[in-house]
């Protein structure tokens, strides 16, 4: 958005009609996970989602439909094994070809571009698969809510009309959302944010964090969430 | 005095003068019986005397009918005498000749005297207007129309063929006749500035206590101006006063300024001023505490103006000139101000400095200028999006013009040649998404997408020459005709672009005019000058119109208008900048100004067509500011302490293309917006009603002045624009202010 428009709407206090990017009370892909997200020739990689649903709360699902968007010589490399989409890494004979046709180096791992449908394909997502190398998903640990061990919580319960700090270790490199349907988010895209419950607010649904890093992995964590 | 105007004198208790025409009134008789009619009130009545090529007339004599005193008109050519209302005034030069003026009011059109060698004499009429359309505002009438609050940027939006939109978002020029902003060009004292506006297109970087006065000419310019392939906005710094020092103080709730004027000697006399934004300390208490938003730095600005003349002889005058501003602001869209992924950083900043000789002797006029700027302007969003060009500029330009009563069996021949240059160089530091052109949708804002970059320097020399000439051929025609050369040096390209105009005099009070000619804008908007193979955009624009000046203070114009644009700077496919764009723009634009006495009227309204493809075969869509219809209709009332005006306002949304989906990008966690077909869709129609009422009174030898301009009275709340949600699912209108009150305090000591 034209950053004059973005201080216009701050400013004048307007977009209180759409939801904010915060808000888990929401049809919306939250992430797409492919574990592990940059796999050596012959692993196998599966993919996965977290998605968000109105009035749900999120689930992890597996796509409806998933294709290769490119390049599109390494279709057959995505396949279905029971209810789980999966990609297999193949050898450099077909690598090659790919890294040349995408003007890669050498050796260079090649990214595979899916596209995947959800919620009766309503929802897409995009999710870049590195073939050609190995590399894991991030873990999200620790989380701290309230000065607590978030991690160590199944479900959690704030005070209403208090600021809740949330925190996680992740420096600016990392992409990070906090989310909720409980209340409302402040700096939910920093490391450090706090959670806001209002007596007005709906007093129950449920918190998460997602975390994504630049190598293309993604981790996140749900939370029920209560307000007292 | 000149024998004719003495003669003339002589005639003037015989003969009254009505709209240009000579009208003989034989003088009735007393009649006996009827009572002595009241004395008419005097009042103090203020004009400008010109010379039929817009010139002002200084040393002109002015005087009541039959009264022995006289004023002497200054070297703007104005005067200001005490007159009955109704008295006939008469004016008298040497050089000119005379002419008479009937006062109508404390404000009198300018009176427009024509050489004696051809004994004809005409009084009462306007200035001959740049090129078909051009609208000319004085000072005076510039705070006098409503729902401006007294400002350039809100009075331009009211001259037919400039884009009106409630709030200039994005853009930092003038769009006119549809095009983009970047088409034309807006100049001070002859001389370019990079932006118009401060952030959110609230206020003009000069403010309209400092301006002389404003010409809007929406094409059809002559080979005197350039680099524009639309239209010009001209303003001119308000000189000293001749005779008597002032100085001043204004303050509203945007902002406040001084400006102190005054003869320094007995030929010297200058005008500085300065304004400060006061919006940085409201801004902060209207803020609620709930928003996510530091304001490290509120939006705040400063702007200067300075003018000096001095007049050196009879045939020579100095001037030196000066116009700049600082635009700064940074936030954090967060409470944390270490948070360095949300801060928004900006400051604009450009000093211009003009200093010119001008020289006028017999035929011959003479200009001698060279103008400097230096100008900076850098962004830096989150932590990794930048942007940092700082650019110093120097323009040389001559300009020569003879005027002869007769040469080679033509009448009133007037000769024009002049030449510039152009010699800037920028460094740049640039870490940016690729930037949005014309037409195309909005990217998902990335904060991390630095897809363009760009570390380095850049020459830009350009330079231009251009000849004219006007003649008459025909005591009703008159035909101008001129080249114009460009060269742009970082393109390596030269632009050959004939101009002319033909106009008929239909009648002593209508004319017709028609004007064609070719116009170049160079490479230089956003990014276009790092690429070295982009060109010129080019347009041929032709208008043709009528114009009626009836009686003294009032004047129609109507125009039509066909623009051919080629050449348009598009993005192609790899992401490089092209010359493949083609356009048309087409419309027709209506104006009419009544100035008599009291009152002061406006009416003007445009319908306006611009459509272009970017690439060979592609879909034709419309422009991003093609606004079909603009209507202005505007009256003010002036009498004793008290001013009144109203103004309507009604015109059409600008398109936009509409999102008809999205994909979530889960690596770049940001969705994509999918698009439907380019500018398929329209904002709503906008109408308001702005009032405004100013109040002139003397506290001591203070003269004050209150005002309160509000505009949108009945709070029409129209859709400026759309946004959506994060994920495109949702869209929210935003939408204009539903209540915009100036209120304003100034005091002229």
């Amino acid at each position: 958005m034209n950053r004059r428009v973005v201080i216009a709407v701050v400013v004048a206090g307007c977009g209180q009609d759409v939801d904010p990017p915060w808000q888990l009370d929401h049809d919306r892909v939250m992430a797409v996970r492919i574990t592990p997200p940059r796999i050596a020739s012959g692993e196998v990689a599966e993919v996965d989602a977290l998605i968000g649903r109105k009035a749900q709360p999120p689930t992890v699902v597996d796509p409806d439909t998933a294709e290769v968007v490119s390049p599109t010589r390494l279709a057959g490399v995505l396949g279905r094994r029971s209810t789980r989409w999966t990609v297999t890494a193949p050898g450099d004979d077909q690598l090659d070809p790919a890294r040349r046709e995408l003007g890669l180096a050498p050796g260079a791992p090649v990214p595979l571009r899916l596209r995947v449908r959800f919620a009766e394909t309503r929802l897409v997502g995009l999710k870049i698969v590195w073939l050609g190398e190995h590399a894991e998903n991030p873990v999200i640990d620790p989380v701290t809510i309230d000065g607590m061990d978030g991690l160590a919580a199944s479900q959690l319960s704030v005070a209403v009309g208090v600021d809740i700090p949330l925190s996680v270790d992740f420096d600016d490199s990392y992409n990070i959302n906090w989310l909720t349907s409980c209340g409302t988010m402040h700096d939910f895209d920093l490391a450090k944010a706090h959670l806001r419950v209002e007596p007005t607010d709906p007093q129950s649904g449920s918190l998460a964090i997602v975390v994504h890093d630049v190598l293309g992995g993604v981790d996140w964590h749900v939370w029920p969430i209560t307000a007292k | 005095m000149h024998w004719a105007g003495r003669a003339l004198v002589a005639l003037a208790s015989a003969w009254t003068f009505s709209g240009g025409a000579v009208i003989a009134q034989p003088a009735a008789p007393p009649d006996p019986a009827s009572p002595p009619a009241p004395a008419p009130r005097t009042i103090t009545v203020t004009g400008r005397v010109i010379d039929r090529l817009g010139s002002p007339i200084r040393g002109a004599s002015v005087a009541v009918e039959n009264v022995a005193d006289r004023v002497t008109t200054d070297r703007d050519g104005r005067f200001k005498i005490e007159a009955p209302l109704g008295a006939t005034l008469v004016v008298t030069s040497d050089r000119q000749g005379a002419g008479l003026a009937n006062v109508t009011g404390p404000e009198l059109p300018d009176v427009v005297l024509f050489d004696l060698a051809n004994e004809k004499i005409e009084v009462g009429g306007e200035a001959p207007t740049a090129a078909l359309g051009t609208t000319h505002l004085e000072r005076e009438e510039l705070q006098r129309l409503p729902g401006t609050g007294g400002d350039v940027v809100r009075t331009l939006n009211a001259m037919p063929g400039v884009v009106n939109v409630q709030i200039p978002l994005g853009y930092s020029g003038v769009v006119i006749r549809g095009s983009s902003p970047q088409d034309s060009k807006v100049l001070i004292d002859d001389f370019e500035i990079p932006l118009l506006f401060h952030p959110l297109g609230i206020r003009a970087v000069v403010p309209a206590e400092s301006v002389q006065s404003l010409t809007f000419i929406p094409g059809g310019f002559d080979v005197s101006y350039g680099r524009s392939s639309s239209g010009i906005v001209l303003l001119t710094t308000r000189p000293g006063a001749d005779e008597t020092r002032s100085a001043q103080a204004e303050l509203s709730l945007i902002d406040g300024g001084l400006l102190a004027q005054g003869p320094l000697g007995k030929h010297t006399r200058y005008m500085f001023a300065l304004r400060r934004s006061v919006i940085d300390f409201v801004l902060p208490l209207v803020i609620p505490d709930s928003v996510d938003l530091s304001l490290t730095t509120v939006p705040q600005y400063w702007d200067e103006q300075l003018r000096i003349d001095h007049e050196l002889s009879s045939a020579w005058n100095l001037s030196l000139s000066s116009v700049g501003t600082d635009d700064i602001f940074e936030l954090f869209t967060t409470k944390d101000e270490d948070a360095g992924s949300k801060r928004l950083f900006s400051r604009t900043r450009f000093i211009r400095l003009t200093a010119a000789a001008k020289y006028h002797e017999g035929d011959w006029q003479a200009t001698l200028a060279l103008s400097g700027m230096l100008s900076e302007l850098r962004a830096e969003v989150g932590l990794y999006q930048k942007l940092d060009v700082r650019t110093p500029l120097v323009t040389p330009r001559v300009l020569l013009t003879r005027s002869m009563k007769e040469a080679a069996g033509l009448k009133d021949v007037v000769w024009s040649s002049g030449t510039e240059a152009q010699i800037g160089y920028s460094s740049v530091d640039l870490a940016l998404p690729l930037e949005r052109r014309e037409g195309e949708p909005f990217p998902p804002y990335d904060p991390r997408d630095t897809a363009s970059h760009f570390t380095g320097s850049v020459w830009f020399p350009d330079f231009a020459a251009w000849t004219s000439i006007a003649a008459t051929f025909d005591p009703r025609i008159r035909i101008t005709t001129g080249v114009r050369a460009d060269v742009f040096g970082r393109p390596r390209e030269v632009a050959i672009q004939p101009r002319g105009e033909i106009k008929v005099k239909l009648t002593d009070t209508l004319s017709s005019r028609f004007a064609a000619g070719m116009y170049r804008r160079p490479p230089e908007f956003q990014s276009e000058f790092l690429e070295k193979d982009v060109k010129s955009e080019r347009s041929q624009q032709a208008t043709m119109g009528l114009e009626y000046t009836p009686i003294l203070g009032v004047r129609l114009q109507g125009s039509l208008y066909y623009t051919d644009r080629s050449a348009l700077i598009t993005h192609n496919v790899d992401g490089t900048l092209g010359n493949n764009g083609r356009g048309t723009s087409k419309g027709a634009e209506l104006l009419a100004m009544i100035h008599g006495g009291t009152w002061f009227g406006w009416f003007g309204y445009s319908y306006s067509n611009s459509v272009r493809v970017d690439q060979p075969g592609g879909a034709v869509r419309l422009f991003d500011y093609d606004q079909p219809h603009s209507l202005n209709v505007a009256a003010s009332w002036k009498r004793d302490h008290w001013q009144l005006g109203a103004r309507f306002q009604l015109y059409s949304g600008l398109p936009y293309t509409p999102v008809v989906g999205a994909e979530f990008d889960s690596d770049r966690n940001l969705h994509i917006p999918i698009s439907g077909e380019v500018n398929s869709a329209r904002a709503p129609i906008h109408h308001e009603l702005d009032l405004r009422v100013d109040y002139a009174w003397k506290w001591g030898s203070t003269a004050m002045l209150a005002y309160l301009d509000v505009q949108n009275v009945y709070l029409d709340r129209s859709v400026v624009t759309y946004f959506y949600s994060y994920d495109y699912s949702q869209r929210s209108a935003f939408e204009s202010l539903p209540l915009i009150p100036s209120v304003g305090l100034r005091a002229v000591l």
